[in-house]
């Protein structure tokens, strides 16, 4: 789906409350979402809960997404991701006495964002940078968090190269931003 | 290792949701005060969307749009007070514990792996040569300091591990606080333990500078 159409459906839902804008918005991105639970290693029924919480944020909160800071999927990510911190946190034996801290961690950030175009062209350059095996790596550890070991296995590659290879990817973000 | 792997290792296991508590709060603060990490991680989250768009496809079973539209929230405030602020309230209020005269700190109570601590030094206090057990990163909140590496203003991060060895001074004119990290050691158990910890003991005074 075009990046465009996608702005203009969400345009719709927040000036009018439009459903069948939302109903697309939901066709498009709910079995994405509901994907990254599943490949964060959260079982389907909690992913199926929490893709729901995803949706129905973007659904109530649609006045906070501003197209001039980031891409829809962008800022959609962003919630699908506070969410899955939110059920590990909920999930695991630390007990966190701050009930709170994602919550003002993760907020929008107000300072330097920066502008989508802008974003593009580094991402365009980065993408043009990294190879196939560079960019299912990113994927693999960023997006699907898996374990530099796991990402080894699965690739059939030795774990020091996932590593150096990692590291290597690190090192150029800095000059691709500069 | 390098320091700006480090750095963006930091900025990116932030924004794909990998960090503990206390390390979210560090890096928060590093987003919000050093407008270059600020925008590495943009990029990174803009990079992540991308990852979205071209996922692929798990259907819901028993999800319909019509379930997502029933709650209707009021609209959000953002709170535009920094996380540090949030989380330690006004700093001069926070009850300091001198480590000797001119050096103070006060540890933040997060349950976590990593120990999370406010540093505030005088100006032209000094911290004599030491070395670091596990890594350290220590981010400038107000004023500056400098070592044998460089000067460090506000934003600015410094990494320290067991291979840095230096003295950290504050700046005669602002002194510094600083907000930091510190790696839990890694310390060995069982059959060789104890033979593995002196190994470690003794290997620390030969480690190159």
């Amino acid at each position: 789906m075009e990046k465009s159409h996608l702005n203009s459906l969400m345009s719709k839902i927040q000036r009018h409350r439009d459903e069948m804008a939302f109903s697309e918005i939901f066709d498009y991105f709910a079995p994405k979402v509901n994907a990254y639970f599943i490949q964060n290693s959260i079982k389907f029924e909690s992913s199926e809960e929490l893709t729901q919480e995803v949706l129905s944020t973007v659904w109530a909160k649609s006045d906070l997404y501003n197209s001039e800071k980031s891409a829809l999927s962008t800022w959609i990510f962003t919630i699908a991701r506070n969410k899955k911190i939110d059920f590990f946190r909920k999930n695991s034996k630390v007990d966190f006495k701050e009930e709170d801290i994602r919550e003002f961690l993760y907020q929008d950030r107000e300072v330097d964002l920066i502008k989508e175009n802008e974003a593009k062209k580094q991402i365009e350059r980065i993408n043009d940078e990294l190879d196939e095996q560079q960019k299912i790596m990113i994927k693999m550890n960023f997006f699907e968090n898996k374990s530099h070991k796991k990402i080894a296995d699965e690739l059939e590659i030795p774990l020091g190269t996932v590593k150096s290879r990692i590291r290597h990817i690190l090192t150029k973000m800095q000059e691709f931003l500069t | 290792m390098n320091g700006t792997v480090v750095k963006n290792q930091l900025i990116f296991d932030f924004a794909s949701g990998l960090l503990g508590p206390a390390k979210s709060l560090f890096a928060s603060t590093y987003l919000q005060l050093n407008s270059n990490a600020s925008k590495i991680s943009s990029t990174f989250e803009n990079m992540l969307g991308e990852n979205l768009m071209d996922n692929e496809n798990i259907h819901p079973k028993n999800l319909k749009y019509t379930d997502c539209i029933k709650s209707e929230n009021g609209k959000t405030t953002l709170n535009t007070k920094d996380p540090v602020t949030r989380y330690f309230g006004n700093l001069n209020n926070l009850n300091w514990k001198q480590v000797y005269k001119g050096f103070k700190e006060y540890t933040a109570s997060i349950d976590d792996k990593d120990e999370l601590k406010l540093i505030k030094m005088d100006p032209g206090v000094s911290v004599p040569l030491h070395s670091h057990g596990g890594k350290e990163f220590i981010l400038v909140l107000e004023g500056s300091f400098c070592d044998e590496y460089g000067e460090y203003s506000k934003g600015d991060i410094q990494i320290n591990d067991q291979k840095i060895k230096h003295t950290p001074i504050a700046s005669r004119d602002t002194g510094c606080v600083c907000l930091s990290i510190t790696e839990k050691d890694v310390i060995f158990f069982g059959k060789y333990g104890s033979f593995l910890n002196l190994f470690t003991f003794i290997k620390s005074f030969f480690k190159p500078k």
